[in-house]
């Protein structure tokens, strides 16, 4: 009765401000995408945060960009580049005919400027800046990179949308970029900040004659408009989602696959495997930069508890220990018999061999990300069975994010990365990472992965790489899981990427 | 009066900046960095120090402080490190839902309440009574978020009554983001009717054992008459008191509705802020509440002359 009262009432506000109750039209060729925030800037270089990815590759283009099954294709470069007998040298063509979304044509001068401004600027492009030696137009629509070692992951970085290394008109370059110009098939048209950001179609758009695959290939504009709603609450993304209200909602929780699956409107989407768990170690200073008490934890860990505690149903986890799921090329076992071991007593011989103190370890995480803090509970049970005195600092995630930062802080962070198409994209490998994980062996491995060209050779030397995150625990992989989103029924070509983009998806079902 | 309006006014005035000081403190208490946040998960230390220093966060904090509160004196609170747009911009911006979401949520906790409130006084220990008073503390003891959640999930999504979140399309015209405020409102109605309710049934109950009301009966008024011409105008200052409080509380504390519904308010513009450390947006937005809550306090004092003719400053 309560309710039927209730429903009345609001019938009878809604008539009263003159609106209809019905749901909102869902006006033609528009799709709106139910996004876990609002991106924190529309300069693709400077942020490597995965929802300032997915909205900026809509309208900032890249030399490069990544097939469906992750391999390089060329997307403003014509072709893959000329490297030269000694790996050092990258002769890009750039392909003529291109428009910026200002009118201006993209000359080999754009991507000079650009790529300069990588370098200095983003994250990733900091990373390969002191092996280039110059970057340099040799020709109208030409472009060479020198580099002073050769560094095979190069054309990984330049293909990824995550710090990217994004193509600009060189009159907008500058020390920020206040209006997003770019070569992109949309434009940006409207952007009011935690509300949504507009593209639309840009109408100037060459797109490449290669059938569609991944972001690679015909870039096919099908949608006339595509909208970025920031909706930080998971339920309220899936509330939206079920009632018409989005075309596709990033980030979903588990627990509402049984309903989207039921659903009329709606149907989930299991992206299988999403991403990692990690435990980062800090190898620079604390407990932890012994290595007996490393192989403790590595040892006393039970991942399948601790991914049962954070998922709660093997439909959304697997306890699998290689760095890269089945079917990537980057996928080897070297190492893994160190995976999962949950041997408490194994964990207490090595503290004994130690000789460990009691100082606490301490385990910075976060609720903001409720899996990571559910992990750390039973990780800490179960290190405490071996021995250990464990701390939990538990902080918001700006804190964590800062405290990290000091070695002095912290002895295991919990975060997580979806898998990348590329070793070298993550940091964690990195000596010069905030882990500072390094031996002589492994910065060898390091060497010969980074400079080595030949993919088939370099699938091997990660196998060593890999072998060394278990001898030497330079950090923890705490299985893999799996990601949920969802999208409107009979959406198409929407392709399953932690980066999704919508310029293929079919809106006239 | 006028006397007591200036007192009033100077009052607000140290409170006021009292708030302003003790915004700026807490909020550098905090630990946590704008600028790594913003930078992502892979960005280096030295990435997040190059863009403080950008931002002028490593600058002394009393440096800061001064800039702070000089910029507050004129009117300007400082830019917003996130949106790189003033502060008073961009709590403007996020006004509109906010007052009209308090707005109606209050007009129905009144609908709700009052009506509910006297009858319940007036028939004091009938069945009625009892369910309201129980109805009353059910309702405010729910979280709202639940009571959100719920009637997203029902009323929304599976009946399709009301949009389930958000503030229109952008193109939605003014009556078109109202409609997206009724399911809001009527959550957040119902949930602070409660303490109206029983504000006004208790103030009743008061005044209806007075004499002069005894004697307004045995004039031969009618009961209708007694009860809201003598009954309920001598009820109404604590009422008016709590629901000037209960506004002041909607404008603030709406967080969590405008959270489920991804209304683009105040509330929801608190929480990421505060999630992002834009220490600018969280100091303006604690001063816009505060100065909003002493003024709702001296409108409410003020109102209390119109209604009571005895009350004298």
């Amino acid at each position: 009765m309560m309710i039927d009262k209730l429903g009345r009432a609001g019938l009878l506000a809604a008539l009263l401000a003159g609106t209809s109750l019905a749901l909102p039209a869902h006006a033609d060729g528009a799709l709106d995408i139910a996004m876990i925030g609002e991106p924190d800037t529309l300069d693709p270089m400077m942020s490597t945060k995965g929802v300032v990815s997915i909205a900026t590759q809509h309208f900032i283009e890249t030399l490069y960009t990544f097939d469906s099954a992750w391999n390089i294709a060329p997307l403003l470069a014509e072709d893959m580049p000329e490297i030269g007998e000694d790996g050092l040298s990258y002769k890009i063509a750039i392909r003529e005919g291109i428009t910026f979304h200002d009118g201006s044509t993209m000359d080999a001068q754009d991507v000079v400027a650009s790529l300069d401004r990588w370098l200095e600027v983003a994250t990733r492009g900091k990373l390969v800046a002191d092996k280039v030696a110059s970057v340099e137009a040799t020709g109208d629509y030409e472009v060479t990179i020198t580099m002073s070692e050769p560094y095979s992951p190069l054309l990984s970085l330049l293909a990824f949308s995550n710090s990217a290394a994004a193509i600009y008109p060189e009159e907008i370059i500058g020390e920020s970029i206040d209006e997003p110009i770019g070569t992109g098939p949309y434009m940006v048209a409207e952007h009011v900040p935690d509300r949504y950001l507009r593209v639309v179609r840009f109408d100037d758009y060459v797109s490449r004659d290669e059938p569609s695959d991944g972001a690679s290939g015909a870039r096919q504009q099908i949608p006339d408009e595509i909208r970025f709603v920031p909706v930080p609450d998971a339920n309220t993304r899936v509330e939206g989602l079920l009632s018409g209200q989005f075309d596709f909602a990033d980030s979903l929780p588990a627990e509402s696959y049984a309903r989207l699956e039921g659903s009329d409107t709606a149907e989930p989407i299991l992206q299988k495997p999403f991403g990692w768990p990690i435990f980062a170690i800090n190898h620079k200073a604390g407990l932890l930069t012994d290595l007996p008490i490393r192989q403790a934890v590595q040892a006393a860990l039970p991942i399948d508890d601790m991914l049962f505690a954070a998922f709660g149903d093997d439909t959304f986890f697997q306890v699998d220990g290689p760095m890269y799921p089945e079917g990537w090329a980057w996928r080897n076992e070297a190492g893994t018999e160190s995976f999962n071991q949950n041997d408490q007593a194994k964990a207490r011989a090595l503290l004994e061999e130690a000789g460990y103190d009691g100082t606490p370890l301490r385990i910075l995480t976060s609720r903001q990300y409720e899996f990571h803090y559910k992990m750390a509970e039973v990780a800490r049970m179960a290190l405490e069975a071996a021995g250990f005195a464990v701390q939990m600092d538990v902080v918001d995630w700006a804190t964590l994010g800062q405290r990290r930062n000091d070695p002095a802080l912290w002895d295991i962070y919990i975060t997580h990365s979806p898998f990348l198409p590329e070793p070298s994209l993550t940091s964690l490998y990195d000596a010069t990472s905030r882990l500072g994980w390094t031996n002589p062996e492994k910065e060898e491995i390091m060497k010969a992965f980074t400079t080595e060209t030949d993919p088939a050779k370099r699938q091997e030397i990660f196998a060593q790489l890999q072998e060394q995150v278990f001898t030497d625990v330079g950090f923890i992989k705490i299985g893999a899981f799996n990601a949920l989103t969802g999208q409107r029924q009979g959406l198409t070509g929407v392709t399953d990427t932690p980066w999704p983009f919508f310029w293929n998806s079919d809106v006239s079902e | 009066m006028a006397r007591y309006l200036i007192k009033r006014i100077l009052g607000m005035c140290v409170v006021i900046f009292l708030v302003l000081t003790i915004a700026f403190i807490i909020v550098r208490l905090a630990p946590g960095d704008p600028a790594a946040l913003m930078l992502g998960p892979d960005a280096t230390a030295e990435d997040a120090a190059a863009l403080r220093s950008q931002l002028g966060l490593d600058r002394p904090i009393t440096a800061q402080y001064l800039s702070f509160v000089t910029g507050a004196l004129q009117g300007d609170l400082g830019t917003s490190i996130y949106f790189k747009q003033p502060v008073v911009s961009v709590l403007a911006g996020r006004a509109e839902p906010t007052i009209f979401l308090s707005l109606f949520s209050l007009v129905i906790a009144l609908v709700i309440a009052t009506p509910i409130g006297i009858y319940a006084a007036y028939r004091r220990g009938s069945l009625l009574d009892q369910g309201a008073i129980t109805t009353a503390m059910l309702a405010a003891s729910i979280p709202s978020f639940w009571t959100g959640l719920m009637f997203q999930r029902y009323l929304a999504t599976d009946l399709g009554w009301f949009p389930a979140s958000g503030y229109g399309a952008p193109d939605a015209s003014f009556v078109e983001r109202m409609g997206y405020l009724i399911l809001p409102s009527i959550v957040l109605g119902i949930v602070n009717s409660a303490l109206i309710l029983r504000f006004t049934r208790a103030s009743m109950l008061d005044i209806l054992g007075e004499d002069y009301v005894r004697t307004a009966r045995s004039k031969g008024m009618t009961e209708r008459r007694v009860v809201l011409r003598h009954a309920l105008k001598n009820a109404a200052i604590p009422i008016i008191t709590v629901i000037g409080l209960t506004f002041a509380l909607l404008v603030s504390g709406a967080v969590v509705t405008e959270r489920v519904f991804n209304i683009p308010g105040m509330g929801n513009l608190v929480v990421s802020a505060v999630l992002r450390r834009d220490y600018p947006v969280i100091q303006g937005a604690l001063i816009v509440v505060a100065s909003l809550y002493v003024l709702i306090n001296l409108l409410t004092d003020l109102l209390y002359l119109l209604v009571d003719k005895r009350v004298k400053y």
